[in-house]
């Protein structure tokens, strides 16, 4: 006797879809050495930048320790691109993590597997992001082990500082990532056929030489650069450790802006997914 | 109801058209043997049907609803090109990802389920990229199998195997419609392996469907011949030629006599002119051959 198979179509709901999604990246994420080689990099690089402060005729970049988390105030032109050398270098670091991430997805089949069977491209852009962001908000705490680990060694550094503006600033760095993670995810998902692209791109912008240069030509013009807070690069370095406004009013400005580029940036990734094939 | 249904289908990449006006159809519980040269098509009509490209003209539709919708594609299961497979995981963890990654509740039960459906469940714990070719593509099904899939895409899962593979793969996929109750398109180059499990065909060549049916409409269409060896093949051959209408050497030395005759007229026919046969049976072309003769003959 034949069998009888009844056909039921049931649609994932958008919680279940996602939920799946995000248990497979984080996984991935904890299961992959990148993951804590990216923390080991964020933790040596401000332990190396304050650690060699110490040494015999090394450069005294900055006075106070907490200069290596957040600059004393919100920078945009600056004469030294030292001063830029704070927390944010962890965007540079995830740009890079990001970019091997998402290029593993696509070598291995990952990405056709999902786009086949149930996963929409939103979710896809939601989970990278969420993943992502995290990783980086992980490079943010190792960062800051390692800031503490470098000034301690170093010595000759004060450790002054107003406590609730330093763990705001800390803070808004940390959910900037949210941004920045959907930022790099679009230029990875855009750019999935060049990898070397995407990574050198994720790199530019994590930089920020671009809010640099462009706050230089407001400068010069009379415009100014508070404008450019709406923007990625200009609301992180408003994380710093004397905003000049309410430390919490940081942060909540750090998260608008960052949810806001996310949002931007998955409904991009999004369209262009939908509209172009999978390969 | 048929599984996909796809009328009028057309896909260019720039310039060039890959798909012009493609129909197809997949009865529901059928294995699919979906047939054609490199750059019939075969792959562009397959990623469409999963989604992964957008086609530029035409419907598709499965089990009566549009392609795209995704309560019908959580009802699938693909193996284009290269499996959704971490290297660096082990086939069990790669299972678990694939079930975890589609909310499915009984994960391990799935998992050992689809292993074992495969033929691969002793080789859970090998890391992927230890596994052989055969083994990568049957952990590929098995990841396509996770959450009972009511279509299975296959693009050229044959391909490379050797023979044993072969034949493990012509189980499973018989396996996956009985168990499963799954319908499954299978494309191929390896036209002697798909004969032997295919319930219907489609043959694509220049972006077009050019024939589709059933196995048994296949086995009735194929022309059934004589085969024989003599003492001597040239002047046999000459003698054959002189009576009948179509004969052909083929690769295995014989003769091939296709008129639609009976043993004992050949066998008495070239006895009367001194030929003395060797070897003589009778038997039906293959699909391999239907293709061939088909691609030269042009549109059914």
């Amino acid at each position: 006797m034949e069998k009888s198979y009844e056909l039921n179509f049931e649609a994932p709901s958008f919680l279940k879809r996602i939920k799946g999604m995000l248990s497979v990246d984080f996984y991935r994420i904890f299961h992959t050495p990148l993951f804590y080689i990216f923390l080991c990099i964020a933790a040596i690089i401000p332990a190396m930048i304050l650690g060699t402060m110490g040494a015999e005729g090394g450069e005294a970049l900055y006075t106070n320790a907490w200069n290596i988390i957040a600059a004393n105030k919100p920078l945009y032109v600056i004469e030294s691109i030292g001063d830029y050398a704070n927390m944010n270098m962890v965007f540079i670091f995830g740009g890079i993590m990001v970019s091997i991430f998402i290029g593993s997805d696509y070598r291995s089949g990952y990405v056709k597997q999902l786009f086949t069977t149930h996963a929409k491209k939103q979710d896809y852009m939601i989970s990278k992001t969420i993943t992502c962001a995290f990783s980086m908000a992980c490079m943010c705490i190792t960062y800051l082990l390692g800031g503490i680990a470098g000034a301690l060694f170093a010595g000759n550094l004060s450790f002054e500082v107003d406590v609730f503006s330093l763990a705001c600033a800390i803070i808004g760095k940390m959910i900037m990532s949210i941004g920045w993670a959907a930022l790099y995810t679009f230029i990875n998902v855009i750019l999935r056929k060049f990898f070397g692209i995407s990574i050198a791109l994720s790199f530019f912008f994590g930089t920020g030489i671009l809010i640099i240069g462009v706050a230089g030509i407001f400068e010069a013009i009379g415009i100014p650069s508070v404008l450019l807070n709406a923007f990625l690069y200009g609301s992180s370095v408003f994380a710093c450790l004397d905003c000049g406004i309410f430390p919490l009013l940081s942060v909540l400005i750090c998260l608008a802006v960052s949810v806001a580029w996310a949002m931007i940036y998955i409904v991009l990734g999004t369209t262009i997914l939908s509209k172009s094939d999978v390969y | 109801m048929n599984a996909i249904e796809i009328k009028n289908l057309t896909k260019s990449f720039g310039p060039k058209q890959a798909l012009a006006g493609l129909n197809m159809t997949v009865p529901e519980g059928a294995i699919y043997g979906f047939i054609g040269e490199n750059g019939s098509g075969k792959s562009t009509t397959e990623k469409i049907i999963c989604g992964l490209i957008n086609p530029s003209g035409g419907s598709v539709k499965l089990y009566g609803r549009d392609h795209t919708d995704i309560d019908v594609r959580a009802c699938m299961g693909v193996l284009i090109e290269a499996p959704g497979c971490f290297p660096n995981y082990t086939v069990w963890n790669n299972m678990l990802l694939q079930a975890a990654n589609l909310g499915i509740k009984d994960a391990e039960r799935e998992a050992v389920k689809a292993l074992k459906t495969v033929r691969m469940e002793g080789a859970a714990s090998n890391k992927y990229k230890n596994c052989s070719l055969g083994m990568k593509q049957r952990v590929g099904i098995a990841m396509a199998l996770i959450g009972n899939p009511k279509l299975l895409v296959l693009d050229e899962p044959i391909n490379g195997l050797d023979a044993d593979g072969m034949r493990i793969m012509r189980e499973v996929l018989v396996d996956i419609t009985k168990n499963y109750g799954t319908t499954v398109v299978v494309s191929s180059h390896v036209l002697s392996e798909l004969e032997k499990v295919a319930t219907h065909y489609g043959i694509i060549r220049g972006g077009k469907m050019i024939c589709e049916m059933t196995a048994k409409e296949l086995d009735d269409s194929c022309r059934t011949y004589i085969a024989l060896k003599s003492n001597d093949m040239a002047i046999t051959k000459s003698y054959l030629n002189k009576k009948y209408a179509r004969v052909e050497s083929d690769e295995a030395g014989y003769l091939r006599v296709y008129d639609n005759i009976e043993c004992e007229d050949v066998v008495t026919y070239l006895y009367e002119n001194g030929i003395i046969i060797n070897e003589i049976k009778t038997d039906k072309i293959g699909l391999e051959e239907f293709y061939i003769d088909l691609m030269k003959e042009g549109t059914r």
